[in-house]
């Protein structure tokens, strides 16, 4: 077995370790749980390392590519007669989201530090569940891509409906419905695409060579744009999220506001974006439309929202519209920003909820004006608190910046398919949205954090060390695509151009294939 | 070897579990449930020796191939679970006569796989009846209980009118073409009224069968009246050989009909799968709960009969093939849990996974099967079902279908829900469980997780029967 198939062998073999971990031994499984993830962070620098090695990051053939190049690729026939196979591997976005995934995973496991109920069941859940996520992000055979995703979105309906809060079970159902429905789409595009493709193979690269008609993407593309949309909190159908988010413990929300809703995105723009480019064109309009509301009506919920969980839940429907929007302006920078927002807003909400869950678990409420002050009794959170609010509301030296930057200025440069002053217009409403950010994050932590500290409060300790690691790598991870984002831009950049070369191409170009 | 052995050891035991049931003492009855299921592996082992060749018997009128072939495989592992699941269950009705319930069981098996090498009407009519009349029986063996006297007249009614239609059905097509052969009658019938009545015919006698909606209405009283092991027998094995006799229309006869009726089949699957789910959603009583989830499943099988048959028919052999084995771990669960506790509604599921959590395990990945969830073998299976669908241009059946799975996630998550997050009840408690039973379970866990992961399965099935299937030539 290869370098890329441990990625998610591992976290899989560390689950089926803590179930096997006798009754009665919480503090094993969670030794079992850190070791596994810790040693997973390793391998994920490791292969890291292997792939810088091996990867080319510049020259022409890189500028001019057309077809996806992937590194460390493992490819082995699986359901030959359908043309099935087990084919992973990895280039530039994936291996980013891989090393996204990993931090998250690690700090997830450290903050649910304090889960006390089943906690063998809890672990081997959230592992499983990651461990579908590392495989969707590795996977290039449609068939093993969708296997993997489903078994990265169920594991969360126990998940929450077990160890969530308020209305869990509600939540964990209505998240279950949406999220399963949208596969169904998922599912029709995949094998549209299969039957389209006449290869009769689900090898994404080789799907990748055939030029399907004109008629044929604009029907999937939406198909496919929506079913990963869902779970990419597409307005109109981001109402999970909220209620999700609100109700999934801790570590549950980390990975999915982190990782999870990150799917959405790759998946729209890995099998959106690449396989169907002429699709992509006479959509992008209509779905920046949808993605500019997704922006702007995440941030105005935002400002109402009382609960801190709802309120960082409608800031992540506003941040991850970032991503879809940065997929649809369809030119090198802005879907440069949209990955680079996958990043971002993934460490960025994974260290919001991981604060959350620290704070409830000492205030015992999440109303925002219930609290106050409390920067006194706990300064670490309170700034690791404020650098994730400055990072969401895009300072610059934070990854925020970088990413939303690179998005606006992606609308602003516009593509030659879509009418540019309708861009720059919704560029502009999108823009604003930081603004608005900007009064609902500094209003929210002025109310938590500042002003008199209440009575009750007074006795509260400041965070314990396995929290000061988890908020501490988070932070840092935060800070350094912040101030060093060149590293990550070639890392990504040569896996885009494909992406982007593919929108200009003429239908006598595909016969070169 | 003789193509008709599988069927003759597997009639001899039924005939030997009922002499021996006559003979042996009270208290040594016990080692019938281990005779039935011996002949039904020595039956297994008779069918893998004669794969993939295609032997003919009786002058022609019963043909083996590796399509049939797979079909008596399927039949046998049904039968075999559930000799197990009756010979380790402690019910009531079951001490008191059982070895006539074996060799029933035995001879409707016999039925089955007659009717999947019939090649001429008669045969193919009798062996239906063979395999439908005992059923009858079976489902009123619980005596002195009126939900399965209720049970057992139900199904007398509905299948003789199913019967009935057949036969009609059957007769109109041998007045078309003047001769009882399937071939025969292929090659010379044309497009006609007459043929569009009789088929319509023939697919509602099926239709009873395999719990089509809109013929479906017997099942949930039957599923729920009979006692459970017939109740999981009836949903494997039946549905199973209701798809063979719908195979031996569809494909032996109308052959090149077919593709003109597309949207008839897509349409009845469409109401089958949505009608199935969306009854299943609101039922308490879990026999009837997995009724109308069996009728669901139906929905997603015929969706096989829209492709090119040298692609579908395997992937409707590999359908029913983890079918088999996650419908019967689910049932194993049912039955076990109503036998140890008596109790059989969804609510009783409560806290299992406190007090019994492996059984609450195998029956959430069983559940979890059902719905199709990667990377459960189900999963598969119904990705190789929906791309027929989709390889004959019906993308919004896909559709449909995906978003039924959807559905039916819905209700299959009220069990597990039952099961993960509800307290147990006061009266709980940890369950034993007899070893035989234990490996039994095991099997079929790994038939619920792994089948769909190891390619061997589909790529066998599919090598045996393609090859043999294109060479037939059915359409033009």
């Amino acid at each position: 077995m290869g370098l890329v198939s441990w990625l998610f062998v591992l976290p899989f073999a560390t689950a089926i370790a803590v179930i096997l971990t006798p009754a009665g031994m919480p503090k094993m499984v969670k030794k079992i749980a850190l070791a596994g993830t810790s040693l997973h962070l390793a391998l994920t620098a490791f292969v890291t390392y292997k792939f810088v090695q091996v990867a080319a990051f510049s020259g022409d053939a890189v500028k001019d590519a057309l077809i996806t190049h992937l590194y460390l690729v493992e490819k082995v026939p699986w359901f030959e007669s359908l043309g099935i196979q087990y084919f992973v591997g990895l280039d530039g976005i994936s291996m980013f989201m891989v090393i996204l995934t990993s931090i998250v995973i690690f700090t997830g496991v450290l903050a649910s530090w304090t889960v006390t109920e089943r906690p063998k069941e809890f672990f081997a859940l959230l592992l499983i569940l990651v461990s579908g996520v590392f495989g969707v992000f590795v996977s290039f055979d449609l068939f093993l891509f969708f296997l993997f995703y489903e078994v990265a979105v169920l594991p969360m309906y126990l998940l929450i409906g077990i160890w969530g809060t308020g209305p869990k079970e509600y939540s964990a159902m209505k998240l279950t419905m949406m999220l399963m429905a949208s596969s169904a789409l998922i599912l029709v595009g995949f094998l549209a695409l299969y039957q389209g493709s006449g290869k009769e193979t689900f090898d994404l690269i080789e799907i990748s060579k055939v030029h399907f008609p004109i008629v044929f993407q604009n029907w999937v593309f939406p198909v496919i744009f929506i079913g990963f949309g869902v779970i990419g909190a597409l307005y109109p159908f981001h109402t999970w999220s909220p209620d999700g988010h609100s109700s999934a413990p801790t570590a549950v929300s980390m990975l999915h506001a982190g990782v999870l809703m990150k799917l959405g995105g790759y998946g729209a723009l890995r099998i959106g974006l690449y396989l169907l480019p002429e699709g992509a064109q006479n959509w992008a309009l209509f779905f920046m439309g949808l993605t500019t509301i997704n922006i702007i009506y995440g941030a105005f919920a935002a400002i109402k929202q009382k609960d801190l969980k709802f309120f960082t839940a409608y800031s992540s429907v506003s941040h991850c519209g970032f991503v879809l929007f940065g997929i649809v302006t369809l030119n090198m920078i802005g879907v440069k920003g949209a990955v680079i927002q996958m990043f971002s807003h993934g460490i960025m909400t994974a260290l919001f909820f991981g604060l959350i869950g620290m704070v409830y678990g000492r205030t015992k409420t999440r109303i925002v004006t219930d609290m106050g002050g409390l920067a006194k009794v706990m300064p670490w959170l309170a700034v690791c608190f404020y650098i994730a609010g400055l990072a969401s509301l895009g300072l610059p030296g934070l990854a925020g910046f970088i990413a939303e930057s690179h998005i606006f200025l992606g609308g602003f440069v516009g593509n030659q398919w879509a009418d540019a002053t309708t861009m720059r217009i919704l560029t502009v409403i999108a823009t604003m949205s930081i603004v608005v950010t900007a009064v609902y994050v500094l209003r929210g932590l002025a109310n938590v954090f500042q002003g008199p500290l209440k009575e009750q409060f007074k006795t509260l300790t400041d965070a314990t060390l396995t929290e000061k690691i988890s908020t501490g790598i988070l932070v840092v991870t935060l800070a350094i695509v912040g101030m060093a984002p060149w590293y990550f831009i070639d890392l990504i950049e040569a896996a885009v151009y494909p992406m982007i070369n593919r929108l200009g191409l003429t239908a006598s170009n595909w016969m070169v294939f | 070897m003789n193509a008709l052995a599988p069927e003759i050891i597997v009639a001899v035991t039924g005939f030997v579990v009922l002499l021996a049931d006559l003979f042996l003492a009270e208290k040594r009855k016990h080692i019938l449930g281990p005779l039935a299921l011996v002949g039904l592996v020595v039956g297994g082992v008779a069918v893998f020796n004669l794969m993939p060749q295609t032997v003919e018997a009786l002058g022609g009128r019963f043909v083996f191939n590796p399509v049939a072939g797979w079909f008596k495989l399927l039949f046998i592992l049904a039968g075999a679970f559930t000799a197990i699941f009756c010979w380790q269950s402690r019910a009531k009705e079951k001490l008191e006569s059982d070895g006539e319930f074996y060799s029933v069981m035995l001879f409707t098996l016999v039925g089955m796989m007659f009717l999947i090498s019939a090649t001429d009407l008669i045969t193919l009519y009798i062996s239906l009846e063979l395999a439908t009349i005992p059923l009858f029986a079976l489902a009123a063996w619980k005596k002195g209980d009126p939900l399965s006297g209720e049970a057992g007249l139900k199904y007398v009614i509905f299948g003789a009118l199913a019967s009935g239609l057949l036969l009609y059905g059957l007769g109109l097509l041998y007045g078309l073409a003047g001769s009882a052969d399937l071939q025969t009658i292929r090659e010379t019938i044309t497009a006609s009224p007459a043929l569009w009545l009789a088929a319509g015919i023939i697919t509602a006698g099926i239709g009873f069968k395999i719990t089509m909606v809109p013929f479906h209405m017997w099942a949930a009283d039957v599923y729920q009246g009979a006692p459970t092991t017939v109740t999981a027998y009836l949903s494997v094995a039946s549905k199973s050989a209701g798809i063979a006799f719908m195979f031996q229309m569809f494909f032996g006869i109308f052959g090149a009909q077919l593709s003109e009726w597309g949207w008839l089949i897509a349409g009845l699957a469409t109401v089958t799968m949505t009608l199935g789910n969306l009854v299943a959603i609101v039922q308490n009583n879990i026999k009837r709960f997995m009724a109308f989830s069996a009728i669901s499943q139906a929905g997603y099988i015929i969706l096989g009969f829209l492709g090119p048959f040298s692609e579908s028919v395997p992937s409707m052999l590999y359908y029913l093939f983890i079918y088999v084995f996650t419908n019967m771990a689910v049932f194993g669960v049912i039955i076990y849990y109503n036998d140890t506790t008596g109790k059989e509604n969804i609510d009783d599921y409560k806290g299992l996974s406190r007090t019994n959590p492996v059984i609450a395990l195998v029956m959430m990945l069983g559940l979890f099967s059902l719905a199709g969830i990667p990377p459960l073998s189900g999963f598969v299976g119904k990705f190789f079902l929906f791309n027929i669908a989709a390889k004959a241009g019906y993308h919004w059946l896909v559709a449909v279908a995906a978003l039924n799975s959807t559905i039916s996630l819905y209700y299959y998550l009220r069990i597990v829900r039952q099961m993960y997050m509800e307290p147990p009840t006061a009266d709980a408690k940890s369950l034993s469980m007899s070893k035989a039973l234990a490996f039994t379970f095991l099997i079929l866990t790994i038939g619920v997780t792994l089948f769909g992961v190891i390619p061997g399965i589909y790529e066998t099935i599919n090598a045996q029967t393609s090859g043999w299937l294109s060479a037939l030539q059915l359409f033009p």
